[in-house]
C-alpha cells in the first residue's frame, strides 16, 4: 500500500496561480496528505553468445500532495524520481562499456564486406576514449562510461522524472480551464511500441530499444499545459481544446552511446565512427575522416521552444482528436559537408553535420466501437512538413512524410485455453510514407510494420501470459516476444520472457564504396535504415528476467 | 436513431408540460414502497437475534437462497438473523412514481419501453401470468433509486481471497462514482441533467488508487437511455497513459482479475436487452440488509479520521461479511444471456421489493453448474455516516463474491458517501480520466 504522509505544514501561502499565469490572486492554501508509491526492480538480461546485456537496478517513487484552495478546485503537486544503476558495464565489461570494442562497425548485426574497410570501428564512450569525437559529438552522443551506469543523474537532473504543478479552475459557465506546469510526459496518440502524434517528449532508446514502456523511456520535458475542458454541447459528448507549450531545451532521443548494450540501428557506433578516406589514392586526405564534424546545439531561445494544440472530443460511439504541433525533429539528420562549395567529397574534418530541422505536423485520431464486431478501430495520422530523411548521395533530403497506424482490440473468452478470463487481442498497421521519396534513400516510398499482442490472464490476473510479434514489412524482420509475468501478492511482481529477432540480412548500393571498386550493395552505413530497428538488432537475441517489488 | 429522437421528444414533451395520465393507485405505491407499513414477515422459529448455523439450518432452508443454505449446511459460515426494517427510499423517487409511472408499458423488443422520465416504473405487483413480469422487475431495477442521483464509494476496498487457505492474494483499493444523468428525482437538475448529446442515462466511473502496479486504472462506463445501444466502456491505463475504448467482451471479463465481472457490479449492470428475464416468484427470504454503526467493524483495512471503519468479514476464508440478515420480501428473477457465448448460462437475482436492490444472485455457469454466489450487504442510510442520513439510499457497504467451483472469492468493504460534490459531471467523461491518470 502507498504511504500517507500528513504533512505538518499549516497554511502555506503558495504564488502558484500567479506564476502559471491565469492572472488569478493566490490564496491561502493548505497542505493535504502526501501519498507516496514506488517500487526497486531488478532486470537482469542474457544476450546469446554475449551473455549479461542488462543488470539494471531501478528506484522509482512518485508522491502527489493535494492542497484545499478556494480558487482552484484541484490543485496538487505531483513528483516521480527514478535512480538506475545498471551494472552489465562492470558485470560483463569485454562487451559493453569504455574498453569494449569490435573489430569493425556493425560486427554485432552482420558481416565484412567492403564497407566494414571504409569505416573505422565505433569508439566506445567517446568521452573516454576519444576526445576529438566528444568534442565533435558535442553534447549529444558523447556519454561517458558513467552516463550509462547511472542515466538518471546528469545535467539535465534526469533523476527528476516529472515535477509539476497542476490546478483546475472552475469557470463561470461550468467549463474547467486546467493549467500543469512543469517537467512532465504529455502523451498524445493511441498506439503501442511506435509513436505517430505521440512525439512532444524525446525518447531514450538506450534504455531497450523499441522494447520498453513509453511511460518509461520518454525523457521528460519542462512543459506548460492548459486545457480548456468544455465538456458536452448540443453535438459531442465531450470536447477538450488544450495547449502545450515545451520551453525546455531542445533534446533528441537518445539512441544509445557506442559501448551500451542497446543501440538503435546501431547510429551510435556510426556516430563515433571515421571513414577511412586516405586509403583513397591519390585523395586529399592524409588520416581518417570523422563521420560526425559537429552537432547543432540549439541553444534555449523563445523560437527554440514547441508548441502543440489539440481539440478532442466524443461523438457517439467515436472518440477523435485534431493535433498540430510544431517540434523539432527528434531523430538527427546527417548534413553533407563537403570539402569545398559543391564538392562531391567531405571536407577533412568530418564528414556531416548532425541537425535536427524544424517540423510541422498535422494529424488527428479516431477510436471507435463497432457494435457489430464488439471491437474497436484505432486509426491515427500524422502529416509532417520539414523532416530530414536520408540518402546516398546528399547525406539528407527535407521531404513532407506521411505516417498512419490502424488498431484493432477485441477481447476474446477461449475456453479451450483454460481460463474464463477473456484475452486481449490487438493488432496495429503502421504506414509510413515518403512524399518526395529519391530512389537513393534507404528507406522505402512505402513501409508497414504489423504488431501483435495476444495476452491472457490466469490465477485472477495474477500469472499473465502474453506474447507480442512485430514485423517490419520493409527490413522483413521480425520479432517475437514471449513473457509471463506473475504477482504472488500486492508487493512482488516477476517477470520472465525472451525476445528473439530475425531478419536483418538487407543490404543497399552505398555509393561510397563504389569508390573503393565495389559497387554491390554494402551493409554500412545505409542499410541501418532498411534494416530498421529490429534488423539491425537481429543478433541481440535474450531471456530476460525481472523481480520488482512495490511499497 | 429515429426511436431516439422520438424518445428524446417525449420526455421534453412530459418534463416540460407536465402531460401525464391519471395518477396511479396509492394503494399499489404503499404496497411497492411500504411493504413493511402494516407488519413485517414471519417464519416459523425465526427470531431477530438468533444464529442459523450446521445444527438448524435445515429448519429454515425455505427462507434461504440455495446457496447460502449450502455454505450454512457446509459449515462455511453462520447466519446472525436481524429484525426486518424498513429501507424508504426517498419520497422524491416515489412522488415520481406516482407522477410518471402511470402509463409506462414495454415496447415490443426486449429493451423497449415507453418513455419514462423517473420513479419506478412498474409499481405494480408482478404476475405470475403476465409473460413479461421478470423484464417489467428488470426496468424497475434498472431505473432504481439505487445509489439515487449520484454517490460515490470513497475509498473501495476489494480483497482476492483463496477460500481453503484464507490467504489474501491482493487488496485493492479503488474509489467508485455513480451518476445519473436521467431519472434524477432529488439531486438538482430534475429529471435530467443538460446537455446530454448521446441521451446517457448513467455513469459509472472508477479510480484505482492501490497499489502500484495497477495504480491509476481507470474505468468509465457510459450507459444509455436507450437499452438497445450498448454501452460505451473506457479503460485507462496507467502505464500507458491512455484512454482505450472497451469492447464489450470485457463486461465479462474479472474485472481486475477478481471474481466479479462488470457485468456483476450492484447485482447487475448491464443492458436489459443483454438477457432474457423471467420472473419466478415472490418470496420471504433472508437477505444481508443491516444497520451498520450496529455491526461488528473492521478498523485494520479502513479507519479514517472522521472514525469511520468497514464492515469486518469472517467465515470459511474471510468471504463472508460479519452482518445480519433479515427476512424480507424479495422477487425472484431469472436472467439467460441472449448471447449464446456469453460465459454464464443464467443468474438467478433475488430483488428486494421494497427498494429493487439486487442483495443476493447466483450465477450458473454455461454447463449449467452453480458457479458463483453474489452477497451485497445493505445497510440503512441512517445508521450509517451522517452525511447519508434522510437520503433514502439503500447504501451499498459489503460484498462478496464466491467462486464456488475455484473456492475463490472477491470480497467488499465499502465507505459510501452520498454527497453530489463528489461526483461532478465532468468526472464521468474521457477528459477526466485523462487529466486523472498521472
Amino acid at each position: 500500500m502507498s504511504k500517507k504522509i500528513t504533512t505538518t505544514f499549516t497554511h502555506l501561502t503558495v504564488g502558484i496561480a500567479a506564476t502559471i499565469g491565469t492572472g488569478m490572486v493566490a490564496t491561502s492554501v493548505v497542505a493535504a496528505e502526501t501519498e507516496w508509491a514506488g517500487f526497486i526492480e531488478n532486470a537482469t538480461y542474457y544476450r546469446e553468445d554475449v551473455g549479461l546485456s542488462k543488470f539494471r537496478n531501478t528506484g522509482q517513487a512518485e508522491f502527489e500532495t493535494k492542497f484545499e484552495s478556494d480558487t482552484f478546485r484541484s490543485l496538487k503537486l505531483n513528483g516521480t524520481f527514478r535512480a538506475t544503476y545498471d551494472g552489465v558495464y562492470d558485470l560483463n565489461d569485454d562487451e559493453f562499456g569504455k574498453n569494449s570494442g569490435h573489430a569493425y562497425l556493425g560486427e554485432n548485426w552482420h558481416g565484412r564486406d567492403t564497407s566494414t574497410a571504409v569505416l573505422t570501428p565505433g569508439v566506445p564512450f567517446p568521452c573516454d576514449n576519444d576526445p576529438t569525437l566528444c568534442n565533435n559529438l558535442n553534447g549529444y552522443m558523447d556519454h561517458k562510461e558513467s552516463d550509462a551506469k547511472t542515466p538518471d543523474f546528469n545535467d539535465q537532473l534526469d533523476f527528476i522524472r516529472e515535477l509539476y504543478v497542476s490546478a483546475d479552475k472552475q469557470l463561470s459557465n461550468g467549463d474547467v480551464l486546467n493549467i500543469r506546469l512543469g517537467k512532465q510526459q504529455v502523451i498524445w496518440g493511441k498506439t503501442d511500441l511506435f509513436r505517430v502524434l505521440d512525439v512532444i517528449n524525446p525518447v531514450d532508446y538506450s534504455r531497450h530499444n523499441i522494447y520498453d514502456e513509453l511511460e518509461d523511456i520518454r525523457i521528460p520535458q519542462w512543459m506548460l499545459t492548459a486545457e480548456w475542458r468544455m465538456g458536452p454541447n448540443s453535438v459531442l459528448d465531450d470536447s477538450n481544446l488544450s495547449m502545450v507549450w515545451n520551453f525546455d531545451k531542445f533534446r533528441p532521443n537518445n539512441l544509445g552511446t557506442c559501448g551500451q548494450s542497446y543501440r538503435i540501428i546501431d547510429a551510435g557506433c556510426f556516430f563515433s565512427s571515421s571513414a577511412n578516406l586516405q586509403l583513397i589514392p591519390g585523395g586529399p586526405y592524409s588520416q581518417p575522416v570523422p563521420i560526425i564534424h559537429d552537432v547543432e546545439d540549439h541553444d534555449w531561445s523563445l523560437a527554440n521552444t514547441q508548441l502543440g494544440l489539440k481539440w478532442e472530443g466524443v461523438y457517439g460511439d467515436a472518440t477523435f482528436s485534431v493535433n498540430a504541433l510544431t517540434y523539432r525533429q527528434q531523430l538527427p539528420s546527417l548534413h553533407f559537408r563537403p570539402i569545398a562549395p559543391g564538392a562531391p567529397v567531405p571536407a577533412a574534418d568530418g564528414v556531416f553535420d548532425i541537425k535536427f530541422p524544424r517540423v510541422n505536423l498535422l494529424g488527428g485520431s479516431i477510436d471507435y466501437y463497432s457494435m457489430g464486431m464488439d471491437a474497436v478501430w484505432r486509426l491515427e495520422m500524422a502529416y509532417t512538413q520539414g523532416e530530414e530523411q536520408p540518402r546516398d548521395t546528399d547525406g539528407h533530403k527535407e521531404t513532407d512524410m506521411l505516417r498512419y497506424v490502424i488498431g484493432f482490440d477485441k477481447n476474446i473468452i477461449l475456453p479451450e485455453l483454460g481460463t474464463r478470463s477473456a484475452f486481449l487481442l490487438s493488432t496495429q498497421l503502421f504506414g509510413e510514407h515518403i512524399l518526395d521519396h529519391e530512389r537513393d534513400m534507404p528507406n522505402e516510398a512505402d513501409n508497414w510494420i504489423g504488431t501483435l499482442l495476444f495476452k491472457g490472464w490466469y490465477m485472477n490476473n495474477r500469472l499473465s501470459p502474453q506474447i507480442i510479434i512485430a514485423h517490419d514489412v520493409g527490413a522483413d524482420a521480425t520479432v517475437y516476444a514471449p513473457s509471463v509475468s506473475w504477482s504472488p501478492d500486492n508487493n512482488w511482481m516477476f517477470n520472465v520472457g525472451v525476445n528473439i529477432k530475425s531478419g536483418g540480412k538487407k543490404e543497399f548500393p552505398w555509393g561510397v564504396a563504389s569508390a573503393f571498386g565495389d559497387s554491390s550493395p554494402q551493409t554500412e552505413p545505409l542499410a541501418r535504415f532498411t534494416n530498421g530497428p529490429i534488423g539491425v538488432a537481429h543478433q541481440e537475441d535474450e531471456v530476460q528476467l525481472s523481480v520488482r517489488y512495490s511499497f | 436513431m429515429l426511436k431516439k429522437t422520438l424518445l428524446s421528444a417525449a420526455l421534453a414533451l412530459a418534463t416540460l408540460t407536465g402531460v401525464q395520465a391519471a395518477q396511479i393507485s396509492e394503494d399499489v405505491i404503499q404496497n411497492s414502497f411500504y411493504p413493511y407499513k402494516t407488519g413485517t414477515p414471519s417464519f416459523p422459529g425465526l427470531n431477530a437475534g438468533m444464529t442459523i448455523n450446521q445444527a438448524n439450518v435445515d429448519q429454515f432452508k425455505d427462507a434461504l437462497d440455495p446457496a447460502m443454505y449450502t455454505f450454512i449446511k457446509n459449515g462455511a459460515t453462520q447466519m446472525k438473523v436481524g429484525a426486518t426494517t424498513s429501507f424508504d427510499l426517498h419520497p422524491s423517487y416515489v412522488e415520481s412514481t406516482r407522477k410518471y409511472s402511470s402509463n409506462v408499458s414495454l415496447g415490443a423488443n426486449s429493451g423497449e419501453v415507453s418513455p419514462t422520465v423517473a420513479g419506478r416504473p412498474f409499481p405494480q405487483e408482478p404476475s405470475m401470468d403476465d409473460p413479461r413480469a421478470g423484464e417489467k422487475l428488470a426496468w424497475n431495477y434498472k431505473y432504481g433509486y439505487n445509489w439515487g442521483d449520484s454517490a460515490a464509494i470513497y475509498p473501495f476496498y476489494w480483497k482476492y481471497r483463496n477460500m481453503e487457505s484464507a490467504k489474501v492474494e491482493r487488496t485493492i483499493k479503488m474509489n467508485f462514482h455513480f451518476l445519473n444523468f436521467t431519472h434524477r428525482t432529488s439531486q438538482a437538475p430534475y429529471p435530467a441533467i443538460t446537455p446530454n448529446p448521446s441521451n446517457l442515462f448513467r455513469a459509472i466511473y472508477v479510480q484505482v488508487l492501490e497499489p502500484f502496479d495497477v495504480k491509476n486504472t481507470q474505468l468509465l462506463i457510459q450507459r444509455f437511455e436507450d437499452d438497445t445501444k450498448v454501452d460505451n466502456a473506457y479503460l485507462y491505463l496507467g502505464f500507458q497513459r491512455r484512454v482505450r475504448r472497451l469492447s464489450s467482451g470485457q463486461t465479462t471479463d474479472a474485472f481486475l482479475g477478481s471474481d466479479v465481472m462488470i457485468e456483476d457490479f450492484e447485482g447487475y449492470n448491464g443492458r436489459i436487452s443483454d438477457m432474457k428475464w423471467s420472473y419466478k416468484g415472490t418470496k420471504n427470504m433472508l437477505v444481508p440488509m443491516y444497520n451498520h454503526n450496529e455491526m461488528p467493524l473492521d478498523p485494520k483495512t479502513h479507519s479514517d479520521k472522521d472514525g469511520y471503519q468497514v464492515i469486518a468479514f469472517g467465515g470459511q476464508g474471510g468471504c463472508f461479511p460479519d452482518i445480519t440478515w433479515q427476512l424480507r420480501k424479495v422477487y425472484v428473477v431469472e436472467s439467460q444471456p441472449v448471447d449464446q457465448n456469453h460465459p454464464i448460462s443464467k443468474r438467478e437475482h433475488y430483488i428486494d421489493a421494497q427498494t429493487f436492490i439486487i442483495p443476493r444472485n447466483i450465477t450458473y455457469d454455461r454447463k449449467g453448474d452453480m458457479w458463483k454466489s453474489w452477497t451485497i450487504g445493505q445497510s440503512h442510510p441512517d445508521y450509517h455516516l451522517p452525511i447519508n442520513k434522510g437520503t433514502g439510499v439503500s447504501i451499498d457497504d459489503s460484498f462478496s463474491m464466491i467462486d464456488i467451483q475455484a473456492q475463490h472469492c472477491t470480497t467488499g468493504q465499502f465507505k459510501g458517501i452520498v454527497a453530489p460534490d463528489l461526483n461532478p459531471v465532468d468526472k464521468f467523461n474521457v477528459q477526466n480520466m485523462r487529466a486523472s491518470g498521472s
